[in-house]
């Protein structure tokens, strides 16, 4: 079953595909947030697991993107400072 | 097939239904955990740090613009656009800061519910019409017949301060009253139509093309300085769309190919007032930018860009600059054949369809780097058709940027000019805005490009199923609209001059 509005590359093999939508994913973890997401109830309890664990992962690694987003932050702050210092 | 094919995770409303134990709950709990809680914190931190962030580099801007005369700025020309470009980068990177879905969801479903219209409609819409109409038959018929000053003239005054200016900032500032006032629907419904049924694959291309043809006769044709002309043109706009309205039928006509109806259409998607299910409801302002079914054609996309593209254009060859460039090219391209002016047309629409084939394919190749960075599945279509949306809110600042001083400034003579049109004085008052508007420009071109980054933020979270894959996919997009900010400032900053060679 194929999925509108998706396409996978000829060199690519999907990790999975959406058993109740069809909607094809190139990562496990994306398949499995997928699932959790947009059929909550259809899930049975290893795919629930699976989500929740999946999430929790995903929590960490966007706490550590956004430590770096802060990084940035930080550095575009004081680098105009800089600048404003000297130019202005 | 469960789901709709435009968005992986609308489960929200889904979930809500459900608050029974067992395994959902435990599910349940995980997505939408102490949401409320954090609702409030997440808004009020949010709202305080950008408005703080705008509030400084737009009041220093104007504070450095008000004071001086356009050409010379406090700090260097480079230091204020690198500024604006990094208000925008910067306001991405506090956007990526917010990561519950269920909060995105929240503010974009938010909604306000008003009175039922419904039973108004009808005498509401044949009031509008023919109020419609009349301006219409006026302001051709005093085109011709009336003074030819154009600061006097009914036609030249209702066109650009009512139909170019004051109703599209009615449309994005509050809601769409176009389908209301439409004259030529007005005229159309009492006439037989639906001779042919509209070729579906042609979508809202003759829209773009429209929207395109009425610009370029805007900027090379003086339609806005010779009321006979504006009428001319007025009468030609009002032949192809009866013709067409009548030929495929109303509905298709004005939904896909009238560059006018289209325009106002995608500008009421920013609005804050809807009209849904018959009740006027109130939302939040861009919550509907979000929304799957509003693009769906490369046309829409094209249409959005053209938008956006018009308005730059136009506020390039009214600056000294581009009148330099222009001159330059046209002296440039003196190969003996030919009167200056034809070449300077010829300049002008070559730099207009350039720099729209430029504006366009750099948001499409954004859509492209967009689906190669994240290795997501979805095309590359879908992702430009999902986050063109986000743009309108950027035409929505740029037109506001570009036309409240010629609205403010004519606006005594509008109403002069309407309240007698056929003796208008023949010295009508016009202001001179003060220069904090100046400043204000460049506040609205800010605000509606960090609107569009709210937006483009969330329709990510609508396209992917995993948040970090949401986040990654909007950096191409992210450096599209900071290259437009950065155009744009650009074109505010510079000196106001008149377009040369032109009639």
């Amino acid at each position: 079953m194929s999925y509108e509005g998706t396409t996978v590359p000829r060199r690519d093999s999907p990790a999975g595909e959406c058993d109740y939508c069809g909607h094809p994913f190139p990562t496990t973890d994306r398949l499995v947030l997928h699932k959790g997401l947009e059929h909550p109830q259809e899930l049975d309890a290893d795919e629930e697991d699976a989500f929740i664990s999946a999430r929790a992962d995903e929590e960490d690694e966007l706490r550590t993107l956004r430590l770096k987003a802060l990084g940035a932050l930080v550095l575009l702050y004081f680098g105009f400072l800089m600048l404003y210092a000297i130019v202005a | 097939m469960p789901s709709s094919p435009d968005s992986d995770t609308n489960s929200g409303a889904r979930r809500e239904g459900h608050t029974e134990s067992g395994p959902e709950s435990r599910l349940h709990n995980w997505v939408v955990s102490n949401t409320k809680l954090r609702l409030l914190v997440q808004f009020v931190t949010w709202v305080s740090v950008l408005t703080l962030f705008t509030e400084t580099v737009a009041a220093g801007n104007g504070m450095t613009l008000s004071k001086q005369p356009r050409d010379t700025l406090a700090i260097p020309r480079w230091l204020y656009l690198a500024t604006g470009g990094a208000t925008i980068g910067a306001s991405a990177l506090l956007a990526s800061f917010v990561t519950d879905r269920a909060f995105i969801r929240y503010l974009h479903s938010w909604s306000f519910p008003g009175p039922t219209i419904d039973d108004w409609r009808t005498p509401i819409v044949w009031i509008g019409r023919g109020l419609g109409i009349v301006v219409l038959g006026l302001a051709v018929y005093l085109g011709v017949t009336g003074p030819q000053l154009p600061t006097a003239s009914f036609t030249i005054l209702v066109t650009f301060v009512v139909v170019r200016a004051g109703l599209p900032m009615l449309t994005y500032l509050g809601g769409n009253l176009w389908p209301v006032l439409n004259p030529w629907r007005g005229i159309v419904s009492l006439l037989p139509t639906g001779y042919r049924t509209y070729p579906e694959e042609l979508a809202r291309w003759p829209a773009v093309g429209g929207l395109l043809l009425l610009v370029w006769i805007e900027v090379v044709f003086p339609v806005s300085t010779i009321p006979s002309t504006l009428s001319i043109v007025i009468l030609g706009y009002s032949v192809v769309t009866i013709a067409g309205a009548v030929l495929v039928g109303p509905n298709a006509w004005f939904g896909n190919a009238d560059p006018l109806s289209v325009l106002f259409r995608f500008f009421g998607a920013v609005a804050p007032v809807k009209r849904r299910d018959g009740k006027l409801t109130v939302k939040l302002p861009g919550s509907d930018l979000t929304d799957s079914d509003l693009i769906t054609d490369t046309s829409d996309v094209a249409f959005v860009i053209a938008l956006i593209w018009e308005l730059t254009y136009s506020g390039f060859i009214t600056t000294q600059t581009g009148a330099a460039t222009i001159e330059a090219l046209a002296s440039l391209s003196n190969i003996g054949v030919g009167a200056v002016q034809i070449r300077a047309i010829l300049i002008y629409t070559l730099l207009f369809v350039s720099g729209y084939v430029v504006f366009f394919a750099a948001y499409w190749y954004a859509g492209v780097l967009s689906r190669r960075r994240t290795g997501t599945y979805i095309t590359a279509k879908r992702i430009a058709f999902r986050f063109a949306p986000s743009l309108l809110a950027i035409a929505a600042g740029y037109h506001l940027a570009h036309y409240t001083g010629l609205a403010v400034s004519l606006s005594p003579a509008l109403g002069m000019a309407i309240v007698s049109p056929l003796s208008p004085p023949a010295n009508p008052l016009t202001l001179s805005p003060p220069g904090w508007f100046e400043g204000l420009s460049i506040a609205y071109v800010l605000v509606g490009h960090l609107l569009a980054i709210w937006a483009a933020h969330a329709t990510a979270y609508e396209l992917f199923s995993s948040r970090l894959v949401a986040i990654r996919s909007q950096y191409p997009f992210i450096i599209v609209m900071i290259g437009y900010t950065v155009i744009s400032l650009w074109i505010l900053s510079l000196p106001g001059a008149t377009p040369p060679y032109l009639p």
